[in-house]
């Protein structure tokens, strides 16, 4: 009986001994505030990390691939495009340049034509007057 | 004392609870420390981090008393590690301002030599104690957080209170004899 009593008269005083005490003031902001600088410097790294991480998924490696292969192909369409293009500039410049040299041909002969005219009757007025003078 | 999270709540604890968490069990986790280390500032410091290591968890928590369960563990076992890492000495008794009349239960000289030879237990003892007369946890509880059988726990909490009485008979002697 009387051990009974000095174990319960043991485990009331540890009870009051060991009861809960208040944290210290503001402990919850001062964690919150832990956090939140926690967090700020843990994001890019973890961002870092995930921009990294996301080239170990299968799939994004071959979305990856099929992009690059649809670049390519669009790059060499384009290149043959413009190829095409140039080529076909250059055949009308040079069809345009023909053009303009053959009128100016036309142009020479028929001044050609003109003054082969005039010499011919220069020397038919010629040939008459020696004529008569005989 | 806490009280519950409603079932529809309690599987997704969301990071906004987080701050009404922390004022929740504060003082809990806080007091497990303290009474441990014996010292306010580590106390402080260690139950800062025990929040913070709960803050990376708290989405795979299910509910308040998994929270609180989880809190005590993780609490019991940073105080070992922290004790084990910094080698704090044990409390001296010789400290003790002493007193003309003593004593009773709530007699702040006889709580405080109490918290004193309390602090001077072996280190799982001394966890055992404070989870049992702080937190007023069953044996079988006590056994789940430490994750050692109840026989065990029962066996150390025996032995804890004859060691505190006696100790406590002895100092109680020697004021009176002064």
């Amino acid at each position: 009986m009387s051990v009974d009593n000095d174990t319960k008269r043991t485990e009331d005083a540890l009870k009051h001994a060991l009861r809960r005490q208040d944290a210290p003031d503001g402990f919850a902001d001062r964690v919150l505030a832990r956090v939140a600088a926690h967090n700020s410097t843990e994001a890019p790294r973890g961002y870092h990390d995930s921009w990294w991480q996301l080239f170990t998924r299968p799939a994004v490696r071959w979305a990856t691939a099929a992009a690059l292969a649809a670049a390519l192909v669009a790059g060499g369409l384009h290149y043959r495009q413009v190829q095409f293009e140039k080529a076909q500039a250059e055949r009308a410049q040079g069809e345009a340049a023909k053009q303009r040299l053959m009128l100016a041909l036309r142009i020479a002969s028929s001044k050609l034509q003109l003054a082969r005219s005039k010499v011919n009757e220069i020397n038919a007025d010629q040939t008459e007057n020696h004529e008569e003078k005989e | 004392m806490a009280e519950p999270i409603p079932a529809e709540k309690a599987a997704d604890i969301a990071e906004s609870d987080f701050a009404e968490i922390v004022r929740r069990h504060q003082a809990m986790v806080y007091s497990i420390a303290l009474h441990f280390l014996a010292d306010r500032s580590a106390a402080e410091e260690l139950a800062q981090d025990v929040f913070l290591q709960l803050h990376a968890k708290l989405a795979s928590l299910k509910s308040d008393d998994h929270v609180k369960f989880w809190l005590r563990k993780v609490t019991g076992h940073r105080c070992i590690d922290y004790k084990r890492r910094r080698g704090l000495p044990q409390v001296a008794l010789d400290d003790v301002p002493e007193c003309a009349a003593p004593a009773k239960a709530g007699d702040p000289w006889l709580s405080r030599r109490l918290r004193q030879l309390v602090a001077s237990l072996p280190e799982k003892p001394r966890l055992i104690v404070i989870l049992r007369y702080q937190e007023d946890m069953a044996a079988e509880e006590i056994s789940n957080i430490l994750t050692m059988p109840v026989a065990t726990v029962k066996s150390h909490l025996q032995r804890s209170l004859a060691m505190l009485r006696q100790k406590m008979a002895r100092a109680l002697g020697e004021v009176l004899e002064k």
